[in-house]
């Protein structure tokens, strides 16, 4: 009996569940390369660290599977929020930032002065290039809670709106995404 | 609640990019059960989602696939392993005892076998201990003899008699910067070199000594002889040092105009 070469979203998870090998691989090819570029939008300048977190995010997956709950959304927007969770965590760990300073990259970007270099290495591929659609002042709350991962409560800080605001601003600036996705 | 401002509000987008707050999550989840239009509002959003992200997916490198399936075919290998002793310990219960004694024949030859494989690691392992130590005596003579070498060249050059000359670029080479460590009572002599721009393959930097308008070759460096202390040729005396660019190898009078970088001694100053 052949092994099937394609497999529906059930068929794959209850496959993975039962670790099924050949259903894992068929999972990488299917959606490592839209992975990769959600890790790639986060960890941008490091293609080395890019390439851990997709291994780290991958391997979670297989461990995790039996965690995740179909009534809760898709198994794309399950992996995708381990892939930005676990890219968020690289983001913030030492290593990440000490590479980081010594590149000295300017942290003035959301500080009202345009950086262009940094902008254009970062801002021309996938979600973040329909995030160049947005207001400014909405897209810069997009990068930070979904890019950056900072909460609404710290983003309400740092910027200094009320949270409230904040918490509109994101919301509508997503329901706009969602537009350009189509 | 009104369903259609709930679906307006975004909440939809937050939940499944997991932006909402926990509360927001746990409402999200309630209504979904709740709603079944709600559930198909937001399959249809993630299903946008996903077909954008596959619209731009990028190919990551071939390597991580195989280091993936390795990790993963890692983790399978040792639960069919654990597994496979009890499988094992069933069957030899079962045999009978005519077998038995095969059995022990075969224990006692693996037995046998196991002592001497034991002996020639151990013969093996000892030899390569010898080795081991004597690798680590001699890089424990040589790290002795060169903290000894550092201690001294450290005692020079934070001597009482030692003068510090900071180097500073000429016109020509504002940036070149460098300084000489010079202990006139035993007239050692050492460089570290911060920045000096890089020169071509046939040239090299020469460090010169000046005493009564005269200049006394003190040897050459290189420019990526950066951030270490090198040893030059000693003077006795000193009323300047200067650094020029040279063809490779030095020369015997310095050519003054491509002078680098100057540095008086504060004995003369």
């Amino acid at each position: 009996m052949g092994m099937p070469t394609t497999y529906t979203e059930p068929e794959l998870v209850l496959a993975l569940k039962e670790r099924n090998n050949q259903a894992f691989a068929f999972l990488y090819d299917n959606y490592a390369g839209a992975l990769y570029s959600i890790i790639r939008q986060i960890v941008t300048d490091n293609n080395e660290l890019a390439n851990d977190v997709l291994q780290e995010v991958f391997i979670n997956i297989w461990r995790k599977i039996e965690s995740y709950d179909q009534t809760k959304g898709r198994l794309f927007t399950w992996m995708l929020n381990i892939a930005r969770n676990a890219s968020i965590d690289t983001l913030r760990s030492k290593s990440y930032q000490n590479a980081q300073k010594n590149q000295e990259l300017p942290d003035n970007v959301y500080k009202g002065t345009p950086n262009q270099t940094v902008q254009q290495n970062v801002d021309n591929i996938g979600l973040k290039k329909v995030l160049e659609k947005l207001k400014p002042d909405h897209r810069v709350l997009v990068d930070l809670a979904y890019f950056k991962g900072f909460t609404h409560e710290e983003i309400a800080e740092m910027m200094t709106i009320p949270l409230g605001t904040v918490k509109t601003r994101i919301r509508n600036a997503l329901l706009q995404l969602r537009e350009y996705l189509k | 609640m009104n369903l259609k401002d709930y679906i307006a509000s975004g909440i939809i987008e937050s939940y499944v990019m997991g932006l909402a707050s926990e509360s927001e999550r746990a409402e999200f989840e309630q209504m979904c059960a709740q709603y079944p239009e709600l559930v198909a509002e937001r399959r249809k959003f993630e299903e946008s989602l996903e077909a954008f992200a596959s619209r731009q997916a990028e190919r990551p490198p071939v390597e991580v696939k195989a280091k993936i399936l390795e990790a993963i075919g890692g983790a399978g290998l040792r639960s069919v392993s654990s597994s496979n002793p009890s499988k094992r310990i069933i069957t030899m219960e079962n045999s009978k005892s005519q077998r038995r004694s095969g059995l022990l024949r075969f224990v006692a030859a693996a037995a046998v076998i196991l002592l001497i494989g034991m002996i020639v690691l151990y013969f093996q392992a000892s030899q390569q201990n010898k080795e081991l130590a004597n690798a680590n005596k001699a890089l424990e003579d040589r790290v002795n003899k060169s903290e000894v070498a550092l201690q001294k060249m450290i005692d020079e050059i934070s001597g009482p008699t030692t003068t510090v000359v900071n180097m500073v670029g000429t016109k020509r080479e504002p940036k070149a910067s460098a300084n000489v460590y010079w202990d006139s009572t035993s007239s050692s002599v050492y460089l570290l070199v911060k920045n000096m721009p890089s020169l071509a393959s046939d040239q090299q930097y020469q460090l010169w000594a000046l005493i009564d308008n005269k200049q006394k070759n003190l040897g050459v460096f290189d420019a990526t002889d950066k951030n270490i202390i090198l040893k030059m040729d000693s003077t006795k005396k000193a009323q300047a040092f200067a650094i020029t660019i040279e063809k490779k190898g030095g020369s015997a009078h310095p050519t003054l105009d491509s002078l680098q970088s100057v540095g008086k001694t504060q004995l003369t100053q």
